[in-house]
Formats: C-alpha cells, sequence, structure tokens
C-alpha cells in the first residue's frame, strides 16, 4: 500500500500555528515522522492561501524538502499557489492534488501539470456535484478526464484518479458504490489508471473514538477490490496492521484473520457472511457492525456500535 | 393470462405502540389508538395485512395560537379561547387523538408555569376520552419545567410526552419512564439522526413500545420530497429488521401546511389560486396523505374539513382487497 501521508493539513490546529508562525522545525519533524512511519508521499494541504500563496506554498516546498525525498502532493484549491511551489520542487516528481471534471479545473490544471511534470489527482466530481453510481463515477474517468489527457499528450500513467470517499455519516449511500467504483476502474483503460483515495473521509463527522475503526474496516474492503494507494493518517498503527495483515495474508490472529476474510470476500463480490465472525469477541463484533454500515447495510447512527 | 404479481417478505416489522390507558389499564381514556405493527410498504395489503389503521390527531394549544392562519382561526372561532373546548371540538370532528401544543405564554401574555400547564392538560383530559400527546413550546429549560409535573400528575395514562431532542431526552424520558408514558423523539429530516436518538433513549431503559419517531417533514412544494425520503428509508430499514427504526412515525402536516404563503395568505395573490379557504384545505390534505404513503403512523392536522377528506382517503387505502 502506497501511503500519502495526510498529516501536514491546515484543518489541524497545530498545522495552522505552525504556519502563523513559520515554524520551519514543526513541518520537518512531522514530515520526517509520517515518512518513518511509512509515508512514501506527503500530501500538503495549506487550504487556498489567497494573501500569501506567493510566499507560502515555495516555503512550504523548501522547507519539506530540506528533510525528505519523498514526492510531495501540493494541495490546494488554489492553482496559483500551487504553481508557485511546484517551480522550487527539485526532489521527486510531484503531484497537483487535484483537478475534476468541472470545465474550469479540467482545462486549466493538466497544462500546469505538464509544464511542471507534476503527476495529477483527478477527482470523479463535474460540475453537478458527485455523483453517487460508481458507473456514473467511472463514467466521468472516461469520458472527461482520460480524453482531456490524451488531447494535450498529457501521460494517463501520471492521472491518480481519486473516485471520492466520502462520510458515511450522512453519504453512507456513497460507501459501497464507492468500492465498486475501485474496482471498475481498474478494467476501463490500458494501462489502468493509478487509484487513490482520502480514506479517512469515510469517518469525517464521526464521533472520534469510532473513526480509526471505520477507516480500517474500509481500508480492508477496499484493499479486496485493489486499492493500492491512499491519502491517510500513517501514524494509525491499527490501520497500518490491518494493510500488513492483508498484504502478507497473515491469518494467525483471528481479528487479522477476520480482516482478510471480509478483504477476500469483497475482492470475490460476495457479501462478508455473519458466519466469518465470532460475535462473542467484542473486536469482532465492531468490525461487523462497521461492514454493515459501510455496505449500506444497516442504518449509520453515532453509536451503531451500541445497538 | 395469469400474472403472477412478487411479493416481498420482508424480516422485520414496525414496533407496536398503544397510546392512552383507559380506567382498566390504569388511566382514564374511552378511547385508546394502537399504531404500528406493519409487515411490509404502506398498503401493500397482497404481501401482508396492515394491522392498524394510520390516525389522524389533532393539532390544538393551550392559548389562541399566535400566526394561524386566518382560515383556521375562522373555521375553529371562539374555542381557541378554551382548550377544553377546543379539545371537545377536535373530538367531534373526528379526531382519533388529540396533540396539545403549549406556547411560550398563557392568554394573558405571561410567561406559562408548571401549575397552568399541570391545569390545563387535566382540563384537557376532563373534556374528552380521546389519547393524549403533549407538546411543551420547545425551550429546554420550560420543557423540562412543565412536562415533568404533567408527567407525575397524570401517571398511568399513557401520555406522548415531547418533544425530545438530541440535547434534550434525558429528563422527558426519566419523566415518562416512572410515570407509565409514551415519548415524542424528533430529528431534524435525517435518517442517521433519527436512528441515533432512539438508540440513545432506549440506552435508558426506555422500553421500544413507548417511543414514536418524528421524522420531520415538509409541506407540498417546501421539502416534502425529502421528508418522504427519510421517512421512505426508515421504514425500509425497519422492515429489513433494524431494530432502532422500527418505531411508528408521527409527522406534523397541519403545521407544515399551513405555514406556506400558499394556505397563510388570502390576499395579493393571483386569481388562479382559486379559493383561499378551500386551497388551504387542499395543501394540508395533499400533504397528509403523501405522507401517510410515505409511512405515517400519525398525521397530525389543523382543519377539519382536511381531516374529513383524509380519513376517506385513508378507508380507500384500507380497502384495497389483499390478493
Amino acid at each position: 500500500m502506497y501511503i500519502i501521508g495526510e498529516n501536514i493539513h491546515i484543518m489541524a490546529d497545530k498545522v495552522k500555528a505552525g504556519i502563523k508562525e513559520r515554524d520551519a522545525g514543526f513541518f520537518q519533524k512531522l514530515a520526517v515522522a509520517q515518512v518513518e512511519a511509512g509515508a512514501q508521499a506527503l500530501d500538503i494541504n495549506l487550504g487556498p492561501r489567497k494573501k500569501d500563496w506567493e510566499e507560502i506554498f515555495p516555503w512550504m516546498v523548501k522547507t519539506v524538502e530540506a528533510v525528505t525525498d519523498v514526492p510531495l502532493v501540493l494541495d490546494s484549491t488554489n492553482l496559483l499557489g500551487i504553481e508557485a511551489g511546484l517551480k522550487v520542487i527539485t526532489k521527486a516528481q510531484p503531484i497537483i492534488n487535484s483537478m475534476s471534471a468541472e470545465e474550469e479545473r479540467l482545462e486549466s490544471v493538466p497544462l500546469i501539470a505538464k509544464k511542471y511534470n507534476a503527476k495529477i489527482v483527478a477527482l470523479t466530481m463535474a460540475k453537478s456535484g458527485i455523483p453517487v453510481s460508481a458507473d456514473e463515477r467511472v463514467g466521468l474517468v472516461i469520458e472527461k478526464l482520460i480524453p482531456r489527457a490524451l488531447e494535450i499528450d498529457f501521460p494517463v500513467e501520471d492521472l491518480i484518479i481519486d473516485p471520492l470517499v466520502l462520510t458515511v455519516s450522512g453519504c453512507q449511500e456513497y460507501a459501497p458504490e464507492l468500492i465498486e467504483a475501485v474496482r471498475t476502474l481498474q478494467v476501463v483503460w490500458d494501462p489502468p489508471p493509478a487509484i487513490s483515495v482520502g480514506l479517512s473521509n469515510v469517518s469525517n463527522a464521526v464521533p472520534d473514538e469510532n473513526r480509526s475503526l471505520i477507516n480500517r474496516v474500509y481500508c480492508a474492503m477496499l484493499m479486496g477490490v485493489g486499492l493500492q494507494m491512499i491519502i491517510a493518517d500513517p501514524f494509525d498503527e491499527p490501520q497500518n496492521e490491518v494493510i500488513r495483515v492483508i498484504e502478507k495474508r497473515d491469518d494467525s490472529t483471528p481479528v487479522g484473520k477476520l480482516y482478510l476474510t471480509i478483504s477476500d470476500r469483497v475482492a470475490a463480490m460476495e457479501e462478508p457472511s455473519i458466519d466469518d465472525v465470532d460475535m462473542s469477541d467484542p473486536e469482532q463484533a465492531a468490525i461487523w457492525k462497521t461492514v454493515q454500515i459501510l455496505l449500506n447495510k444497516v442504518i449509520y447512527a453515532d453509536s451503531y456500535l451500541q445497538q | 393470462m395469469s400474472i403472477e404479481i412478487p411479493k416481498d417478505k420482508w424480516p422485520g416489522a414496525v414496533q407496536t405502540v398503544t397510546l392512552g390507558a383507559t380506567a382498566e389499564q390504569g388511566g382514564t381514556r374511552t378511547k385508546v389508538v394502537t399504531i404500528g405493527g406493519e409487515q411490509t410498504l404502506p398498503f401493500m395489503h397482497f404481501e401482508s395485512e396492515t394491522p392498524n389503521r394510520p390516525v389522524i390527531a389533532m393539532e390544538m394549544s393551550s392559548s389562541r395560537p399566535g400566526g394561524w392562519s386566518q382560515v383556521l382561526q375562522d373555521t375553529w372561532g371562539d374555542v381557541l379561547d378554551d382548550p377544553a373546548k377546543w379539545a371537545q371540538a377536535c373530538e367531534q370532528a373526528g379526531a382519533e387523538l388529540i396533540v396539545l401544543m403549549f406556547g411560550l405564554t398563557d392568554a394573558d401574555d405571561n410567561p406559562i408555569t408548571p401549575d397552568f400547564a399541570v391545569q390545563t392538560v387535566k382540563a384537557v383530559l376532563e373534556a374528552t376520552g380521546l389519547p393524549l400527546v403533549v407538546l411543551g413550546p420547545g425551550q429546554v429549560d420550560i420543557d423540562n419545567a412543565i412536562l415533568v409535573p404533567i408527567a407525575d400528575a397524570t401517571k398511568g395514562e399513557r401520555l406522548v410526552l415531547g418533544l425530545c431532542e438530541e440535547g434534550n431526552y434525558r429528563t422527558i424520558v426519566a419523566a415518562a419512564m416512572a410515570n407509565d408514558h409514551l415519548v415524542l423523539g424528533r430529528t431534524p429530516m435525517d435518517v442517521n439522526l433519527a436512528k441515533q436518538l432512539n438508540i440513545l433513549m432506549t440506552d435508558m431503559g426506555l422500553p421500544r413500545d413507548r417511543i414514536i419517531m418524528d421524522p420531520t417533514t415538509g409541506a407540498l412544494g417546501y421539502g416534502i420530497e425529502y421528508g418522504y425520503s427519510v421517512m421512505e428509508r426508515l421504514r425500509l430499514a425497519a422492515l429489513q429488521g433494524d431494530a432502532m427504526t422500527q418505531l411508528p412515525l408521527m409527522v406534523n402536516p397541519g403545521f407544515e401546511s399551513w405555514k406556506t404563503k400558499e394556505s397563510k395568505v388570502g390576499e395579493g395573490v393571483p386569481d388562479a389560486w382559486g379559493d383561499w379557504a378551500e386551497r388551504g384545505v387542499h395543501w394540508e390534505t395533499v400533504t397528509a396523505v403523501s405522507l401517510i404513503e410515505a409511512g405515517a403512523d400519525v398525521v397530525v392536522l389543523r382543519h377539519p374539513d382536511s381531516l374529513t377528506r383524509v380519513k376517506e382517503s385513508i378507508d380507500e387505502l384500507m380497502a384495497a382487497e389483499p390478493v
């Protein structure tokens, strides 16, 4: 699993404070720690920075590149800021996060990416919003995102399709469709485009104590359909353990075996079965309940584990 | 050529809930109302019998309501100033259930007191033998201050007390549990929140047969499709076996439709809109019948003519022959 570390994100208070004080040491420590925890690239989400983009994007790129060699993912709606950052990249091939099938982004982002030899995270989102169904999301890739790359001779292998994970708390019907979108995207083009998702989005607006569980159960299900890249928290040890268990096919513990079974069931287009689960083990019961909400079989509620 | 109609067999059922208690059952009601028990989508009689008809409740207030459409004020007349008479008028109009709403103030514009609230509930209980839903004005402190003494003073009546919301359910649920009452839980048009509130209330030990849920809805032309979808999803989940969505649904087409411009305003509107009073009744009727089709177990109305028409619709919907 290729993990893009998500922790340099403007929504985090410490990141906000670090930017305000131009605390290079803070960001360098956070970057190194993420890479040491297993991140193979680093997402840098600074927000739009409408007033100081000209200074802040290059500053952040230089700050982080001073301590690590991994690719940087410049994550902003402000394309000027992204370009300012791209200009000072000296190490790995960078990634722009993101473009979508909305006309303006579709037009402008690939041109900038081509100019600076960057990859692009391309969202399956149109002006009308994010389609629920897997087919419609895949349709945007075939009809809009890839054709635009071909049109300007941008390498399709430098497109990273993000079929958009939405929260199970409020957008529950999207959760199983996303799994199918990931499955289908791997057969719609030759060579298949890279696929990445923002894993923790699945638990946005979920109480903190349940977020990691929902993230890692969804991760196991998505690995079943072949997902190989996520934007995620590399410090989430239980999540990393699930990734290891599935990659190594380690069924030596009952919980590990359950994760592997869930992943295999999804891979085989079967529904995970309660017969796979030892419901007397609270951890397995919680995993089972989480599978049920992620497949939209049982309506999500904040206290779904208490039901 | 014979056509075989496909039938669904659902694993779950809606909880059966009884409102009100007769003298034998520890209350004073002459009639009780039983709702819920459905094992299929609304009126799919060929799949499963509908054990209980949808129920029509009439809404009334502890004092003359400010802001009600002139159409409603003219229809009800002076009874609006006397809760006991108003309750009787609702019963005479054909209501099966009374919903008594408390405003923040009494008829003299003084803030309501627990004493006033208890006396008003007692007067209504004496005036009618129908089961009663009692709702506070919707401010946490005042709701708690009046609903607890009301619950104590009417122990055993199986009143429905509300509104329970996520930030304010503990006191009301505790008062209902201690005095053999029911509660109404309301959430703002969201299946996740509706289910969450049910989990929280049952976690306190309140049995499921003492909870009714109000998922909130909108009037015709004002978001009814969102309310409809939420109700439909809750009902489907209930039938699929999700215990925390299996509670009967009560919604307020009267409140929702009589606040729309079409119902509230008689002057300065296009002639093509037609007769004002008739329009208001139509709006309420169509809203209510649509919500019954979505799975409402109780609809709360404001106009007696709407009641008559909705009742006719229910008769027809219930009369369809099982295949």
